[in-house]
C-alpha cells in the first residue's frame, strides 16, 4: 500500500478525536488557568496542563475505550504527528515567548491600558493553542474555540476585564459545547463487549 | 479437447472479493493495528457478520488476530500481515486491469 495517507486513513483519524474528552480537557484546563489567575495564584493555572496529562490517558481507556474501541495509527501517521507536533510546541514556544515580551515591554512600547489588548494576551496565547490542535487532531471544534478565545480576548481586553475573567467566559461555552460533544458520543455509543449480539 | 478461446483476464481472489471482507481489509491496510470494537464502529457491521468475516481472512492468513483481556474485557486485535497486504496490492493490480479492459 502506498504511504500516502488517503481519504480513508483521515476519517479513521479524524473519528478517533471526535469523541468530545480532548474537548472536555481543553475548556477544564482554560477554565482552571482563568479562576487561578481571577484568584491570584497563576502558578496553579500554570501546573494545570501537567495535572490533565496524566489523567488523559485512564480516562480515555475508561469512559471512550468502551464504546469506540481502541487503534494504532500507520507509521506514516505517526511521523505526520511528530511533525505536527514539533510545529505545534515550536510555534507554542514562539506565541508565548512574544506574549511574555509584549506583556513585560508594554510600558516602553507606550500601550494605552485602555485601549490595548494585553489582557487578552493568555486568552490569544490559548487561542494559538487551540488552532493548533485542530491542526494536530484534524478537528475543526478546535478553530472554533481559538475563534472564541480571541473574541473573548479582545472584547475582554476593550472591556477592562482581567485576563482571568476573559480565559472564564470563554471557558464556559467551550465546556458546554464539550459536555454535549461528549454526551453524544455516549448516547450514539453504548458499551460495548465482544461477542455474540 | 476444449473450444475455449483462451482469453484470460487477471484472477481475481474470491476472499477479497466478497464485499464486506475487503471493506474490512481496506480498514485494515490504513491502520497499524486496530480492536474488534472500533472495526465494529468503522465497518458499520453486526458483531456476528464481522467476527465471520475477520475469522476467515485469519485462517487464510492475510490479518494477524491477537486474542487478549483488559481488566476483565476479552480485547481482540487485528493487524493485516504482509501476505494480506501482498494480496490487497495484487487484488488492487487485477481489478485495474480488468476495468481497464471495460469499454467506455
Amino acid at each position: 500500500m502506498s504511504e500516502k495517507m488517503g481519504a480513508i486513513e483521515s476519517r479513521v483519524y479524524r473519528a478517533y478525536w471526535n469523541d468530545g474528552l480532548l474537548d472536555v480537557f481543553a475548556a477544564v484546563g482554560v477554565l482552571a488557568i482563568g479562576i487561578s489567575w481571577t484568584f491570584d495564584v497563576v502558578v496553579a493555572g500554570a501546573v494545570t496542563p501537567a495535572l490533565l496529562v496524566p489523567l488523559w490517558g485512564p480516562f480515555r481507556q475508561r469512559f471512550i475505550e468502551p464504546r469506540l474501541g481502541t487503534v494504532e495509527f500507520s507509521d506514516a501517521r505517526e511521523r505526520t504527528n511528530r511533525e505536527r507536533l514539533r510545529l505545534v510546541i515550536l510555534l507554542g514556544v514562539g506565541a508565548f515567548a512574544l506574549g511574555v515580551s509584549l506583556y513585560f515591554l508594554r510600558d516602553r512600547l507606550a500601550l494605552d491600558p485602555d485601549v490595548s489588548l494585553i489582557a487578552g494576551l493568555p486568552a490569544f496565547l490559548l487561542a494559538v493553542l487551540a488552532a493548533l490542535t485542530a491542526l494536530l487532531v484534524s478537528t475543526g471544534r478546535f478553530l472554533a474555540y481559538a475563534a472564541l478565545l480571541i473574541l473573548a480576548g479582545a472584547i475582554g481586553a476593550t472591556s477592562g476585564w482581567e485576563p482571568g475573567l476573559i480565559l472564564v467566559s470563554a471557558a464556559f461555552p467551550m465546556l458546554l459545547v464539550a459536555i454535549a460533544v461528549l454526551l453524544r458520543f455516549f448516547r450514539n455509543n453504548p458499551v460495548t463487549t465482544e461477542g455474540p449480539e | 479437447m476444449s473450444d475455449s478461446i483462451g482469453i484470460e483476464l487477471p484472477p481475481i481472489d474470491d476472499l477479497l472479493h466478497e464485499p464486506a471482507r475487503l471493506r474490512l481489509l481496506v480498514l485494515l491496510s490504513v491502520v497499524k493495528r486496530t480492536d474488534f470494537t472500533y472495526l465494529l464502529k468503522l465497518s458499520g457491521m453486526s458483531k456476528g457478520n464481522l467476527s465471520v468475516q475477520m475469522n476467515k481472512l485469519g485462517d487464510a492468513n492475510m490479518v494477524k488476530i491477537d486474542k487478549s483481556f483488559q481488566g476483565n474485557r476479552p480485547r481482540t486485535m487485528y493487524e493485516l500481515t504482509a501476505q494480506g497486504r501482498k494480496a490487497l496490492r495484487e487484488y488492487k493490480k487485477n481489478m485495474k486491469a480488468i476495468l481497464a479492459a471495460l469499454p467506455d
